[in-house]
């Protein structure tokens, strides 16, 4: 198998449109003054090939916003499991998101296994965009080491001169390839121009934080009882827009739907929020996290803490989209920055 | 099963939302298999002396017989559903608590206001016991179907505790703020799954406001987008002003 063919670009347009004759295709797409979406295509006009992190990440395909799990019907007592998914394929997903899939697959795949997601998952195909430069200030994907292409695709294209280098990783990509019937191989001018691409941006990200990438995990240990979370509780408004939007949230909420019968009906899971204020609230109306600034430190320890003891993995990706996207402007890097002037 | 019978009621309102239920479309046929309607002004002229397996009551309210007529009413009634902004808020009649009653009453009505008695508008939740309630301006009727279903059922019906922003955002909508828009979303309790928002229009906050809305945060925020603070308060006292009247705080936990 070659591992790396070349597309003109002027035959992106063409390319997209043949994706989307073999089966549902959606990419990134202007939405509103100054953002973007993952929607569905039928040809490359409408393609952002340059573009901002999405207001949702790819997630939204993995794991829909609602999603119906069971049927059930108390006439009969029965409860039926229900599978939903269609076959898609994902053209220009950027490496933070990449990498926010592999979180999402982590933790999915760990026992117990969800196998909603998992059937989901197996019938998405993706293909990864590369950014050759920042797409903006609030990114901190080189620190959270997510800038460069690191598995998690079928294809991926970067963009050069005047062609797309695409890597061929998983046969279903080359099967992509193969039907799609618009590549040429690439030569060693392409690969050296890839290479002189990768050289320059390696030069260009730098850690966007004052720590290292291993020095992470052992601030988030002592930070605890950090002040910067006091500052979190006066500024957050409790919106939920910092874990909607992250591409590594996975937490949902269970909800039963009667029919008008009020015999049948569904079992949905929809998309919860820790920063939501009945979150973490039980039976008798205690709330064990009531306070934001609690909440705020909850979600950057399900970042940089539990989940490096639980996977030896952080679940930022460095997409900045809680930063980009809060009504407070609580920016992430800022809080790091803020914890390790602190440990000092 | 016998039906149980159910009654829709007015006060001070637009009668919008009961519209939104003569409005349902094929939806109706479903709803009334399973209840039956008593006594409905807007749709229907029969009424009903017995007493209500569940009232819903549409609009505020304004006046003393208007308090008389909503005791007797929650009297006949098993189970009352305070049905649009107006029952559960207050609503748009509540901006005339802003005004001085007898000033704002001349204002209105110049020689005919001594034949008008007028008091503080008050949601139906001050003066009865409110059961269920069905926010929005008008309501969505998707939560008023999750509403009624619940009722019939006897069971509770947990009104979302969480802002406006948290539907938008699964919506994907672009942010008004980033279109330089003023949107009381952020501290507008959410279930009408972001109405407004996804047609191009701001949050009016008509559901009414979070149970805990954050003050220095949103302050913070207004003052980012050079918002003077007098807007945003008359924005919010357009639906919100009789959340002053609340005796004591009955947040959304309880609702």
């Amino acid at each position: 198998m070659t591992q790396y063919v070349i597309l003109n670009k002027t035959d992106l347009d063409e390319f997209i449109s043949r994706l989307a004759q073999i089966k549902k295709t959606v990419a990134p797409v202007k939405r509103g003054v100054k953002n973007y979406a993952f929607e569905e295509v039928t040809s490359g006009k409408n393609v952002a090939v340059k573009y901002i992190p999405t207001i949702l990440p790819p997630k939204k395909y993995f794991l829909p916003q609602t999603e119906t799990l069971q049927q059930y019907d108390k006439s009969k007592k029965t409860w039926n499991a229900v599978m939903e998914f269609q076959e898609m394929i994902i053209f220009g997903v950027h490496t933070c998101d990449l990498a926010g899939i592999q979180c999402l697959n982590m933790a999915f795949s760990d026992k117990p296994k969800d196998i909603n997601y998992l059937a989901r998952k197996n019938r998405i195909l993706i293909i990864g965009l590369e950014c050759n430069d920042y797409c903006d200030e609030y990114a901190s994907c080189k620190v959270m080491d997510n800038h460069m292409p690191n598995g998690g695709y079928d294809l991926f294209f970067t963009e050069l001169d005047d062609f797309f280098m695409v890597h061929i990783n998983t046969l279903e990509g080359e099967d992509l390839i193969e039907k799609t019937g618009l590549f040429k191989e690439a030569k060693e001018e392409h690969k050296k121009a890839l290479k002189a691409m990768r050289e320059e941006k390696r030069k260009r990200f730098k850690d966007e934080v004052n720590v290292t990438h291993n020095q992470l995990k052992p601030l988030f240990d002592k930070s605890f009882e950090a002040p910067v979370w006091q500052s979190l509780e006066a500024r957050c408004v409790s919106c939920g827009n910092c874990t909607n939007v992250c591409p590594t949230c996975y937490c949902f909420d269970i909800e039963d739907e009667i029919d008008l019968n009020l015999t049948t009906g569904v079992r949905k899971r929809r998309w919860d929020s820790c920063q939501n204020e009945p979150f973490a609230q039980v039976a008798g109306g205690e709330n064990f996290r009531e306070a934001r600034g609690e909440r705020q430190r909850h979600r950057y320890l399900r970042k940089f803490k539990y989940p490096v003891d639980k996977y030896s993995r952080y679940f930022c990706t460095g997409c900045g989209r809680c930063s980009r996207t809060c009504m407070a402007k609580i920016n992430l890097k800022e809080t790091i920055n803020e914890l390790a002037q602190g440990a000092k | 099963m016998k039906k149980p019978k159910v009654a829709f009621f007015d006060f001070s309102c637009c009668e919008g939302c009961q519209l939104q239920v003569a409005n349902f479309g094929e939806g109706l046929l479903d709803i009334l298999n399973l209840i039956e309607v008593v006594e409905f002004r807007e749709v229907m002229s029969e009424k009903w002396e017995g007493d209500f397996d569940v009232a819903i009551v549409e609009g505020s309210i304004t006046t003393p017989h208007g308090v008389e007529r909503i005791k007797k009413i929650r009297d006949r009634s098993k189970v009352l559903i305070a049905y649009g902004s107006c029952a559960t808020i207050g609503g748009i009649n509540g901006m005339k608590n802003k005004f001085d009653l007898d000033e704002i009453k001349e204002y209105v009505y110049k020689d005919g206001a001594k034949y008008f008695e007028t008091i503080p508008t008050r949601p139906v939740h001050q003066v009865v016991k409110v059961d269920y309630f069905v926010h929005g301006c008008p309501v969505y009727q998707p939560e008023f179907v999750k509403v009624l279903k619940c009722a019939l059922q006897g069971i509770p019906y947990t009104v979302p505790d969480h802002s406006v922003c948290v539907e938008c955002k699964l919506n994907e909508n672009e942010c008004m703020y980033d279109k330089g828009l003023t949107c009381l979303g952020p501290v507008t309790r959410a279930g009408c799954n972001s109405w407004c928002i996804n047609n191009g229009n701001i949050c009016y906050g008509c559901r009414g406001m979070v149970s805990n809305p954050a003050k220095n945060g949103q302050m913070d925020i207004l003052e980012k987008h050079n918002i003077p603070l007098d807007w945003v308060v008359n924005k919010i006292d357009m639906y919100n002003k009789p959340r002053e009247l609340e005796e004591t705080e009955t947040n959304g936990k309880k609702r």
